[in-house]
């Protein structure tokens, strides 16, 4: 009985979702006049010199959110450090050692996808791709050696280093702003010709941090949940 | 004015990402340097406050984008009454934590070096909540506030609070999609994300979208403001979260929740109705939530559902709108985050030693730990709102408010609720008194930290009580601004550039 009238509230809240959700119509020109969107491409290209908007858009109109979700990341992997913390790890290792193909394609790679991750974010701001990405693409090379090698090692050590000077170099040039007299993350370096790697101010800086910090971020946390199933409770 | 409030963000966001680093030189900086950050808000909080009461709202810009199009910080006097009392609170929690003993591995570094890390930015992300001028800002800092709420919960490891984090993670995931779905709405109708310029456009909004949007979001924020029937996290969290935590969670956390319902409805969206919906929840909230406390045997879960029947008791006052209604809602706010915490803090060492928290544990207590039983007392008796006390000059600023009116109905219905509060309170003031002590359950002594901010809560419950008036002249000016949404408005959207 409980989990029809489950069902059936839930049914109602979908069905007005749905509803209204499907009269947005998306990817249509909604707004006339003076508007964010036009706003954005047009401060992006003149003000900003940054070729990718997505990338001005995330790292500096709105660059407060990203360096909050840069935060959460940060705060998900210490809560989950916090939750899955043992003292001393004992038990009986459920992990083996893939097949000799696995770990030699794993080793092969290895170097590549880490070169593509760094490419990723150092050309966020002139091409799709930006920190989030290249952090990722770069964790998703240390799973792959993590699932190919029981006994691969990641130094916590190195990674609680470059996690902290990416989210430092981050906040420290907000900050810097602020000390010249302009506003917290607001650009102070030359911004160079469009479409040049130095180009953007501190945009681009700002972005390879955030490709560290989120690649150190997820391989740490592979690193400790991979590490949490090895043992067993004793 | 010595600087600006990004700094109340910026700050302890640069000190999160160093502390890590600082733990390798010396690891009692771990534990120091989120109380030196702390005690330096603090510091800034009110000296912008005063600032602020002098010279009106500083309207901060990011990145150098001027509202509509990027983000700022509104540091005016609610906002920043409410950022400098959860600074406030943030400090004492601080202090009482320092070297608290039931950290089973308290000198272990790993777990203290992440118990401040979140505690830090629980605290900077409910100041983040309550000055940003923004609703997707607000989300970030609301995700923020969510994270390390659950990381904290499940400090201690052990089933109950995992399941309690677990339980506050899926209800808090479920309001963080709601809020998100609601911003969509609103983004997708308006363009803007600042809340001055929605609070200009709303109107535009087709009622469709509005109903929608204001539902998603009284869905969201009430689950983080614990109104009935989205609140059945927070009795568990209450109760298996470190004492510390538990006591912010009171003094801070759900006031952040509080404040987003109310932003909602005083200065983003004018939708008729819902001032009423705010009383009638407000009074179902407290009618269940001090129910559920008077049947409690354990004491934590009977503070934390009274802690959620004190937020029912503020919606109400918020529901009844004006400058009085306001004025009354945010003085319980206050009274809340000092006595609440007070009891979190003074209650956790009464039932120490014990395994489940029984309040028949407390027994004749008040013998072998007479200060600790003593502050427990204060702070019941402030609470339920007898005089000379602190909650007395809430409460009665609540009916007041209520009489002038002409809600009679509804003072009857406060009055007979807050009956059965006073009986529970007393109830468990006669235990640890007037009840022979029955179980061999030996005692802990307080730290002396955490007898300093235990002293100095009591200390502030008295002085408020005897001179009402030292809080009183800054709860009148928060309470204009909060009422003046033109000014509001005004002052953000003024500050306007236009492509060129």
């Amino acid at each position: 009985m409980k989990k029809v009238i489950v069902l059936i509230l839930l049914a109602v809240v979908a069905y007005y979702l749905v509803d209204v959700f499907s009269q947005i119509k998306f990817g249509e020109n909604r707004f006339q006049g003076e508007n964010v969107r036009d706003f954005y491409l047009d401060k992006s290209k003149n003000d900003l010199h940054v070729s990718n908007s997505v990338t001005s858009i995330v790292v500096n109109f709105r660059g407060f959110d990203t360096l909050g979700e840069v935060t959460v990341l940060f705060l998900a992997a210490t809560a989950l450090g916090s939750v899955l913390y043992r003292r001393k790890a004992h038990g009986e290792a459920v992990l083996f050692n893939a097949s000799t193909i696995v770990r030699s394609g794993a080793h092969l790679l290895f170097a590549p996808i880490l070169l593509l991750g760094a490419y990723v974010f150092i050309h966020g701001h002139l091409s799709p791709g930006g920190g989030f990405q290249g952090g990722t693409i770069i964790a998703t090379g240390f799973l792959l050696m993590l699932l190919a090698y029981h006994d691969y090692k990641v130094s916590h050590g190195v990674l609680t280093w470059v996690e902290s000077l990416a989210g430092l170099t981050f906040a420290s040039l907000g900050l810097t702003g602020l000390i010249l007299g302009k506003t917290f993350l607001e650009n102070f370096l030359p911004i160079g010709t469009i479409n040049d790697l130095f180009s953007g101010g501190i945009i681009p800086i700002i972005y390879i941090a955030v490709g560290f910090k989120v690649g150190a971020e997820l391989t740490g946390v592979l690193y400790t949940m991979l590490n949490e199933k090895e043992y067993k409770k004793s | 004015m010595v600087g600006s409030p990004v700094q109340l963000i910026a700050i302890p966001l640069f000190a999160a990402f160093l502390i890590p680093l600082l733990g390798k030189a010396w690891k009692e900086l771990v534990r120091i340097t989120p109380g030196v950050v702390i005690l330096y808000l603090l510091y800034l909080s009110v000296d912008l406050l005063n600032y602020t009461i002098e010279h009106g709202r500083v309207v901060e810009v990011i990145a150098g984008w001027t509202p509509p199009w990027g983000i700022d910080l509104v540091f005016s006097p609610f906002s920043g009454f409410l950022a400098t009392l959860m600074l406030f609170m943030g400090l004492l929690v601080w202090i009482y934590s320092y070297r608290y003993q039931t950290f089973e591995d308290y000198d272990d570094y790993e777990p203290t070096l992440k118990y401040y890390l979140l505690l830090m930015m629980m605290i900077t992300a409910s100041v983040g909540v309550v000055l940003t001028g923004d609703i997707f800002n607000l989300f970030v800092f609301i995700e923020i506030l969510g994270i390390t709420a659950y990381g904290l919960t499940a400090y201690y490891r052990h089933r109950d609070g995992a399941e309690a984090s677990f339980k506050y993670l899926f209800i808090g995931s479920l309001s963080s999609t709601f809020l998100l779905l609601a911003i969509m709405i609103i983004y997708s109708q308006l363009g803007t994300l600042n809340m001055a310029d929605i609070a200009v456009k709303a109107h535009e909004l087709k009622p469709v979208y509005k109903i929608t949007a204001l539902v998603l979001f009284l869905v969201a924020f009430g689950i983080e403001a614990e109104m009935f029937p989205l609140n059945g996290w927070a009795p568990d969290a209450y109760s298996q979260a470190p004492a510390p935590v538990g006591a912010a969670f009171a003094g801070i956390v759900v006031k952040a929740g509080l404040y987003t319902v109310i932003r909602l409805i005083y200065t983003l969206f004018e939708v008729g109705g819902t001032y009423e919906y705010l009383i009638v929840m407000g009074l179902i909230t407290m009618f269940f939530a001090e129910f559920a406390a008077f049947s409690q045997t354990k004491l934590k879960r009977m503070l934390a559902y009274s802690s959620i029947g004190q937020m029912g008791l503020v919606l109400v006052a918020f529901g009844i709108g004006k400058e009085e209604g306001v004025y009354a809602a945010l003085f319980l706010m206050f009274n809340h985050a000092i006595i609440k915490s007070l009891l979190f803090m003074s209650g956790s060492y009464l039932v120490y030693k014990s395994k489940n928290k029984y309040i028949s544990e407390l027994n004749g207590v008040g013998k072998m730990m007479p200060v600790t039983s003593f502050l427990f007392a204060l702070g019941a008796f402030a609470i339920v709102g007898f005089p000379p006390f602190a909650g007395f000059w809430s409460k009665l600023a609540v009916l007041t408010a209520a009489a002038d009116s002409g809600m009679l109905l509804i003072i009857a219905l406060i009055l007979s609720i807050s009956l059965i509060e006073v009986i529970y309170y007393l109830r468990v003031v006669n235990r640890i008194y007037f009840v022979k002590r029955d179980t061999d359950l030996g005692i802990t002594k307080p730290t002396p930290q955490a007898m300093f901010s235990m002293l100095v809560l009591g200390a502030i419950i008295l002085i408020v009580g005897f001179y009402p008036d030292v809080i009183t002249g800054v709860l009148h000016k928060a309470s204009a601004t909060l009422l003046d949404k033109g000014s509001y408005i005004n002052d953000v959207l003024s500050l306007s550039q236009t492509i060129n």
